[in-house]
């Protein structure tokens, strides 16, 4: 899935302050690509993902997915774009705690369009053995991968990572990253991560650098290199 | 401000929801309270009032005739402060038109309006004037009632003697608060009437010159009541005295006594099971509501605050509630009290109204709201101030998801995810389940109980008219009759049976205990009367000795076996002991009863008829009226109809009218209860509704959840609100039976339903409220923080 997005801008107001979150974006993402974002804290990372998935909205701005206009979608209709089309991972994996994981995962597929089986997604993060347990069984790399699970399983047209091995250590990074490049390679899907970790950045097809509500600077790498293979 | 304290109003602020529902639900529980002991305060202080500011006698007595100078003499007597003597007549009045009888009472009143005792407060028009005949002063409900006004001429039978009487006034007098008709027992505006007549003129339509049929006195304050009583009865024995008596058994005073304690028996009953179930679920609810404020706790204590710091900032915020709550409950339950103190002054006719209020009530009830908010409080802090810091910060530590029946019925019917969301979460949390269905049960509890009491009404009303009351008409004499009465009302066309009603005056004694009272009978056939238990069942006449009512046996302190003395009053004043056969509960009055054959032995000639109840053809109850109206002997018509009626108006008027005020309130607590269950439910699951709104799901898929949840919790509570309610039911009947007065315990099953459909209600309106809540739910926000 792509993105095309003109000078997006996202003012916040609380009373007399106005905080100007995202100061003109302008970008072009490809369907399929594999893009990281960096940048430092408060540089709108954040915003411009949570408008791209359709969880909030610009304040300006021109933004489409395909033929679909984003700005002008109605909150039914962003629902709509959010469940049929969009994966989320956060840092704190926000799983149920009440479901196991893969009724965590069935949470998406009992509402998605097309979804695969819940116990494939497990399998794809590696994770079919512990199906029937619940997240407080799970170990914070593994909740992380029934995230992943519960992103791809309705085969979403774009996975959005905020942060999503914030909480990790590497290794177990590693193995959340691996699973997302899965499902960028098997389902097509395009794949954002915020990150902290300059590091992460390397298996990006480009990176985005943020600064102070824009995007300062653009970086294209000519290989990806695979989570497996990075270090940090 | 320090910045715990802005914490403080910014929490309040922000669960100005939640913190309003709690001050609710103490409100409520204050407000009944307050309105309670104002209401019964006020009306006996106003009464007091009205008795002092009208010299409303303490000792009366009737006699046949005795010339004025006896009053002199009655004054001799230690212990008398002022007597006063006059005449009381009844006359028939001609409405035309109007088939059934209208009587009034006349009373002789100082024409120059120096009555001493049992004073008139004239209402509107003057005083008759002297030597004026046929002038008389009305009192103004029966005027209301037969839309008469000021000049309005009525002619009277009076003593035999047809007299026009003209209506110069309208007044009250304190003996006459009640105006009960003859041998009837609740008063009747529209048939019966009390007229006050110039002394002159009445002694002259009476025969009675320089004469008197009856006496008021008042006592000294050390005197004894029954010492004072037995002097009086001696010296009027030679006059035809028919027993003297002191207030307690003074018609218009014993009723209006009856009705105030009944009133204060709801009063003493109904707040403090208000207050105590408010206090309990204002306990749970806001303990739950400050649970779920566990990882600020651990935070404020990681900043290094100690225990009782936090402790203290908590304590703070359930007192602001308190004082939110005492503030409403005090200022609503005044307002309330007041109207309600007006409307009863106004249905006894006073002719003013003292609100009285003691302060200390005031006291008691901020007291009450703030103990319960501040144990509250304590209890829902105590689990998160043991902890570490570090381990309140943590979110509650991640529950541990079993498998139970419940999961396997829903995996077999198919549950969605949604679906296992709502059961689990129950089944995780079984306390927190427990207490929302344990507090909406309560409310569902207290309402039904509260309501029930309509029930209790109705049942008494069931037990006194249709069961016990079968006849269509009863017939009152003006003095008691013998059998060739009943053969003469049996000739009228139109009547199908007839029953005499035999009643005897005595006074009963046990020890130094004595009653005044009546011992009434019916034939051993009757079918037209019957004697129904509290629990429902007919009773029979006991072959031999005395059938007491409950009431009448408590004051005198026997029980069935034991002895009390007879005394006759009037006739041959036989006296002799009498064994209690057996004791009969009924709802309200002391009364005795014996078989005829019983009756006859007392009286050793056949007991005078003082009453007939009559089956009759309806198709000629006009005629049947008519022909009664024509026959001298007859005093007083009741039909059973609108009795029946009457009384149904005076439960309505009386009892439910304050019944309303506590189910309205009772209405409120399970709308406070419901609501904060409702948020807290909300905001327990704030992060995972809106993860879900995240992934996608509808605002309307998300609400199922937290309605599911809900509707699920509140079908719980149904049935065990429905129990707690009966038994909460039984308890307060049960205390309301420990007194004068006693209620059945009937509930109609429809009862429940009522209660169970207000809260549903509640629960839909409060659904609606956090409904919208997760219509507004901040999906970044809240995915923002990790709880
Ligand atoms: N709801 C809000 N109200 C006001 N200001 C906000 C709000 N959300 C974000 N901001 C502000 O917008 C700016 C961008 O925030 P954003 O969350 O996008 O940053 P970020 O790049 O993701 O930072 P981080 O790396 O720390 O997560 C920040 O200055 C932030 O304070
Ligand atoms: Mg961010």
């Amino acid at each position: 899935m792509n993105f095309h997005g003109e000078d997006l801008r996202k003012i916040y107001r609380t009373g007399e302050t106005e905080v100007h979150a995202l100061r003109g974006v302008d970008l072009d993402i490809e369907a399929g690509e594999v893009l990281v974002l960096l940048g430092p804290s408060g540089s709108g990372k954040s915003t411009l993902l949570n408008i791209l998935g359709g969880l909030d909205r610009p304040t300006s701005g021109l933004l489409t997915s395909g033929e679909l206009d984003l700005t002008a979608l109605d909150d039914a209709e962003l629902t709509r774009f959010r469940r049929d089309r969009v994966g989320f991972i956060f840092q704190f994996y926000n799983l149920i705690p009440s479901l196991t994981a893969e009724e965590n995962v069935r949470l998406v597929t009992d509402i998605a369009e097309s979804p695969m089986d819940p116990a494939r997604a497990l399998d794809l993060v590696g994770l079919a053995e512990r199906r029937d347990h619940y997240p407080a069984q799970l170990s914070g790399g593994e909740q992380q991968r029934v995230a992943v699970a519960r992103a791809i399983a309705k085969q979403p047209g774009v996975l959005l990572c905020d942060e999503p091995t914030g909480a990790l250590d590497s290794a177990t990074g590693v193995r959340v990253l691996e699973a997302l490049e899965a499902a960028n390679r098997e389902t097509g899907a395009t794949l954002v991560i915020i990150t902290h970790n300059a590091g992460i950045a390397a298996m990006a097809d480009r990176v985005f650098h943020f600064l102070d509500g824009r995007i300062a600077r653009i970086e294209r790498n000519a290989v990806r290199t695979s989570p497996g293979k990075m270090t940090w | 401000m320090k910045a715990l304290d802005r914490k403080l109003l910014r929490d309040l602020w922000h669960m100005r929801g939640q913190v309003l529902a709690i001050a609710l639900v103490l409100a409520a529980a204050t407000a009944t309270f307050v309105l309670s002991m104002g209401v019964h305060r006020s009306l006996v202080e106003t009464r007091d009032a009205y008795y002092a500011r009208n010299a409303f006698a303490e000792v009366f007595a009737g006699l046949t005739r005795a010339p004025g100078s006896l009053v002199e003499r009655v004054k001799a007597i230690p212990g008398v402060r002022k007597a006063e003597g006059g005449i009381i007549q009844y006359a028939t009045l001609d409405f035309p038109g109007r088939p059934e009888p209208v009587r009034a009472l006349i009373n002789s009143v100082d024409e120059n309006g120096r009555t001493e005792l049992n004073k008139l407060t004239l209402r509107s028009g003057r005083l008759p004037q002297q030597g004026a005949a046929g002038e008389v002063v009305a009192d103004e409900s029966f005027v209301k009632a037969n839309g008469l006004t000021l000049g309005s001429r009525i002619t009277a039978l009076i003593y035999g003697k047809q007299q026009v009487l003209t209506i110069v006034g309208t007044g009250l007098a304190p003996n006459y608060v009640y105006a009960l008709p003859p041998g009837d027992i609740l008063p009747d505006d529209r048939r019966f009437g009390i007229f006050w007549m110039g002394q002159k003129a009445l002694e002259a339509a009476t025969d009675r010159t320089e004469a008197i049929n009856s006496l008021s006195l008042t006592l000294e304050r050390d005197a004894r009541v029954a010492d004072v009583i037995r002097q009086l009865d001696a010296l009027l024995e030679p006059y035809g005295g028919t027993g003297a008596y002191g207030r307690e058994d003074h018609l218009s005073h014993a009723f209006l006594d009856n009705e105030l304690v009944q009133l204060s028996a709801m009063t003493r009953v109904i707040p403090p099971v208000f207050l105590l179930v408010a206090t309990f679920l204002v306990y749970i609810v806001l303990g739950r509501m400050i649970r779920t404020e566990r990882t600020q706790i651990g935070l404020i204590k990681a900043f290094g605050y100690t225990n009782a710091e936090v402790g203290w900032h908590y304590l703070k915020f359930a007192l602001a509630i308190a004082v939110v709550a005492t503030v409403l409950g005090c200022v609503s339950g005044v307002w309330m009290g007041r109207a309600m103190t007006r409307i009863y002054a106004e249905y006894y006719r006073f002719p003013f109204l003292t609100y009285l209020l003691d302060p200390r009530v005031f006291l008691a009830a901020a007291g009450l709201s703030f103990g319960a908010a501040a144990l509250g409080s304590l209890g829902g802090m105590r689990a998160a101030l043991v902890l570490t810091p570090a381990v309140a910060m943590t979110a509650p530590p991640p529950p541990v998801y079993r498998r139970g029946l419940v999961e396997r019925l829903g995996r077999r019917a198919g549950f969605s995810a949604v679906g296992h969301m709502i059961v689990r979460h129950i089944a995780r949390w079984p306390g927190r389940a427990a207490i929302t269905v344990f507090g909406v049960g309560l409310s569902v509890g207290l309402l039904f109980a509260t309501t029930q009491f309509l029930d209790s009404s109705r049942a008494m009303l069931d037990g006194f008219f249709f069961r016990a009351q079968k006849q269509d008409l009863m017939v009152s004499f003006i003095e008691p009759r013998s059998e060739a009465a009943l053969f003469a009302l049996a000739q009228i066309p139109g009547v199908l049976r007839v029953e005499p009603s035999r009643a005897i005056a005595v006074r009963l004694s046990h020890g130094n205990r004595v009653e005044r009272g009546a011992i009434e009978s019916a034939p051993p056939d009757a079918r037209l009367s019957a004697h129904i238990d509290i629990d429902g069942t007919e009773i029979e006449l006991p072959a031999s000795g005395l059938m007491l009512s409950r009431q009448l046996a408590d004051k005198l302190g026997v029980r069935p076996g034991d002895r009390v003395w007879v005394e006759e009053l009037g006739g041959r004043r036989s006296r002799q002991a009498l064994p209690v056969a057996r004791v009969i509960e009924e709802f309200v009055g002391e009364r005795a009863y014996a078989s005829e054959a019983t009756l006859l032995a007392i009286t050793r000639d056949a007991a005078p008829v003082g009453s007939a109840l009559l089956r009759i053809d309806p198709a000629r109850r006009d005629t049947i009226l008519i022909r009664l109206k024509d026959m001298p002997m007859v005093l007083g018509v009741s039909e059973r109809d609108t009795t029946f009626a009457r009384f149904e108006s005076m439960i309505d008027e009386n009892i439910n009218t304050m019944l309303a005020f506590y189910i309205s309130f009772a209405g409120a607590i399970a709308v406070g209860v419901v609501y904060n269950s409702a948020r807290i439910l909300f905001s327990e699951r704030a992060h995972e509704l809106a993860t879900m709104r995240v992934l996608g799901y509808h605002r309307r898929e998300v609400a199922t959840v937290l309605l599911g949840e809900l509707a699920l919790l509140v079908v719980m509570a149904v049935p065990l609100g429905c129990l707690l309610g009966n038994g909460l039911a039984q308890v307060m009947t049960a205390m309301f039976s420990s007194d004068l007065f006693r209620l059945p315990f009937a509930p109609e099953p429809a009862s429940y339903g009522r209660a169970v459909l207000i809260v549903l209600a509640a629960t839909a309106f409060t659904a609606l409220l956090v409904v919208r809540r997760v219509m507004n739910l901040d999906m970044v926000r809240v995915l923002k923080g990790r709880d």
